[in-house]
């Protein structure tokens, strides 16, 4: 058991009212300072490039998409979140994802994936929220994933520069 | 026998095989690209060496595909000396192969990729660009070439000349444009080219079949025997998320198959992933509907009973253990036992395709089944009272066409699909051959086993059961149930 001893108010402060007055001018100043709360969702959040959304698929600047559907986040994402199936092309690199699903309410956006990709074909974007009005509609396929390299380019730039502080050699990438 | 030491311990090798036999026999991993132990060494790829001593010689770096095992011999194939030969070997076997696993449909089960990772080969030291050359090369309705990731190890040149014995690949060009291929660029031919898939010990040779279809490591693989013909070859069944059969492979069978098997057998994958399954149904007087298995049971037991003895026929894909059951609902019903042996498929050559589309054929014969020819077995149909039809397929191989046109006799059927008809008085469903565990016996007399490889429809019980619930319904009362 502890004894908490109060302090013995002064003659000032059991008078009541000027205390009343010192802690209105506190309130009273702090409405005219700056504001440190957001009136959420109609101010976004401020996101920086560390931010890790949800993951998202690069479209090149020639509007084919990145990825080959190698399976690599497939396998890497510990949540299963992950599908893929991949399918035939005529161009250059054969390969590409007929069908790629991101369970997003099975994703825990760990990084994983984009860690994972050998192709830079998945990154993490700044996409944070996440609400819908049916669990199949949280199965994002690959429509609702693609995003021009444009839109994750900030993401692109600071991953390159993480991973280049433990590398030896840039030439892999 | 020869008494050689391996990393250590002595053993006993066979002489008439090379050294890399007795190591791998004993444990030893040495990698191998152009041997194949179905095949006759050749010694390109260098990447067997591993460090022998003989008598009072220095150790010597020798290839260990093409090097015969002599008594006295002292093998080291972990020896620094080797591993360092067989780096520099992996570097060159590296130097102009295309960085694309992540498309390549061998990665992960790829010979190449796996020990240039053992060998810790992560990164090239060259900068130079690659040769390029065509990266798909049809080589007819199988088989596709990649130019760039082979390794010229002849693997396929050899399995064609000595396997199928019809040499049609070649390595053609000199030096660093070398290439596999056909006379003329004539497409390959022959019931065999599947096998090249499997030989490739990289991802150069692929199945068209089974092109960018699914990532190795993706795959459940289960043992199994193949059903096309009566050789019954065993199988690897290799099933995607417990749904899509993606192929069939062929496993290392000494009295069987060895390592091969036939295209129609390897294709026949494709079959398995048929839809819309049946459970069970019955006939009411709005006709076949949908039932639960217990009245579709009932509804077989109360046609069944009663004299004349019905017919019963069973496809040639039952299993040993299905085919005992359907045995002692015979014994119950006082009936014969037949079964359908379909006309030959004309696909039977020398190596392993009997050309006899009945995978159990010996086994229901010694059973007791008697063999029927489908028109044959019509013919007996159109007079018996009513018929059993059991077994996957039963009913595409009698006709499924000719049997939903009449009426009589009626009939029970346990196959994977309903009869359309007037003549189905119950419909059972039953597991397909990739779904059920079992025994075939083949042509010469030996078991290949069935094991579950995805999951039966739900509400699809295996046919042993069905069968044991139906003869249990029609047993006299007064005998106890089993």
């Amino acid at each position: 058991m502890v004894i908490v001893r109060r302090k013995e108010l002064s003659l000032l402060e059991k008078l009541y009212l000027p205390e009343i007055a010192r802690g209105l001018s506190i309130t009273f100043r702090k409405l005219f300072e700056k504001k440190i709360t957001r009136q959420y969702p109609e101010e976004p959040l401020p996101k920086d490039e560390v931010t890790r959304g949800q993951p998202r698929l690069v479209v090149k600047d020639d509007g084919n998409i990145a990825c080959v559907s190698c399976g690599m986040c497939e396998i890497a994402c510990p949540a299963y979140a992950i599908t893929i199936d991949g399918g035939e092309t005529d161009r250059a690199i054969e390969r590409e994802p007929v069908h790629f699903e991101i369970d997003m309410l099975r994703c825990i956006l760990c990084g994983f994936c984009e860690e994972a990709c050998p192709k830079d074909a998945i990154f993490m974007s700044d996409e944070l929220e996440l609400a819908d009005y049916s669990r199949g509609a949280l199965i994002y396929d690959l429509a609702k994933l693609k995003r021009p390299k444009s839109a994750l380019q900030k993401r692109i730039d600071y991953v390159y520069r993480l991973n280049n502080r433990w590398r030896k050699s840039p030439s892999t990438r | 026998m020869t008494k050689i030491t391996i990393n250590g311990r002595s053993i006993e090798a066979d002489p008439t095989k090379p050294l890399i036999h007795a190591c791998h026999a004993n444990g030893a991993e040495v990698p191998m690209y152009c041997y194949h132990p179905g095949l006759s060494p050749v010694g390109s790829c260098r990447i067997c060496q591993v460090e022998v001593q003989q008598g009072t010689g220095p150790a010597r770096v020798v290839v260990a595909c093409r090097t015969p095992v002599a008594e006295g011999m002292v093998v080291n194939t972990e020896a620094p000396k080797a591993h360092e030969t067989r780096r520099e070997c992996l570097e060159f076997l590296l130097k102009n192969h295309p960085l694309d696993c992540p498309i390549c449909d061998k990665a992960g089960e790829c010979d190449l990729q796996d020990y240039a990772f053992a060998e810790n080969q992560g990164e090239g030291r060259t900068h130079e660009p690659r040769r390029k050359l065509d990266k798909r090369k049809s080589l007819g309705d199988v088989i596709v070439l990649d130019e760039e990731r082979c390794i010229l190890c002849s693997r396929c040149v050899r399995f064609m000349e000595e396997v199928p014995k019809t040499p049609q690949l070649t390595v053609s060009d000199l030096g660093s444009r070398s290439t596999i291929s056909t006379f003329m660029d004539r497409p390959l031919s022959g019931n065999y080219q599947g096998n090249l898939a499997d030989v490739c010990p990289v991802g150069a040779l692929t199945l068209k079949q089974f092109r960018f279809q699914a990532r190795v490591w993706n795959l459940k693989k289960s043992l199994s025997t193949c059903g096309e013909c009566s050789r019954g070859c065993a199988i690897t069944v290799e099933v995607l998320r417990g749904q899509d059969v993606k192929r069939f492979r062929p496993r290392y069978n000494a009295s069987v198959n060895q390592w091969w098997m036939c295209d129609t057998g390897r294709f026949s994958s494709a079959r398995h992933n048929a839809t819309e399954r049946i459970v069970a149904a019955r006939r009411t007087s709005r006709g076949l509907e949908v039932a639960g298995l217990e009245e579709a049971l009932a509804a077989a037991a109360a046609l069944l009973s009663g004299a004349p003895a019905p017919l019963i026929v069973a496809s040639p894909f039952t299993t040993q253990e299905e085919a005992k059951e359907l045995l002692a609902l015979a014994k119950v019903l006082g009936a014969a036992a037949h079964f359908v042996l379909p006309a030959p498929s004309g696909l039977k050559d020398a190596l392993l395709n009997t050309g006899e589309p009945a995978p159990n054929r010996r086994g229901l014969a010694e059973l007791g089944f008697a063999p029927l020819s489908p028109a044959e077995a019509r013919a007996k149909l159109a007079g018996a009272r009513c018929a059993v039809l059991a077994g996957e397929r039963v009913l595409e191989l009698l006709g499924r066409e000719e049997l939903a046109r009449s009426a009589s006799p009626k009939v029970v059927t346990f196959d994977t699909h309903a009869l359309e008809g007037a003549a189905a008085e119950a419909c059972i469903g039953i597991p397909e051959q990739v779904e059920k565990t079992g025994t075939w016996i083949n042509i010469d007399g030996h078991a290949g086993k069935l094991h579950v490889a995805r999951p039966a429809p739900k509400g699809v019980g295996p046919l042993t059961r069905s069968l044991q619930a139906l003869t249990r319904l029609l047993q006299p009362s007064s005998a106890p149930a089993r």
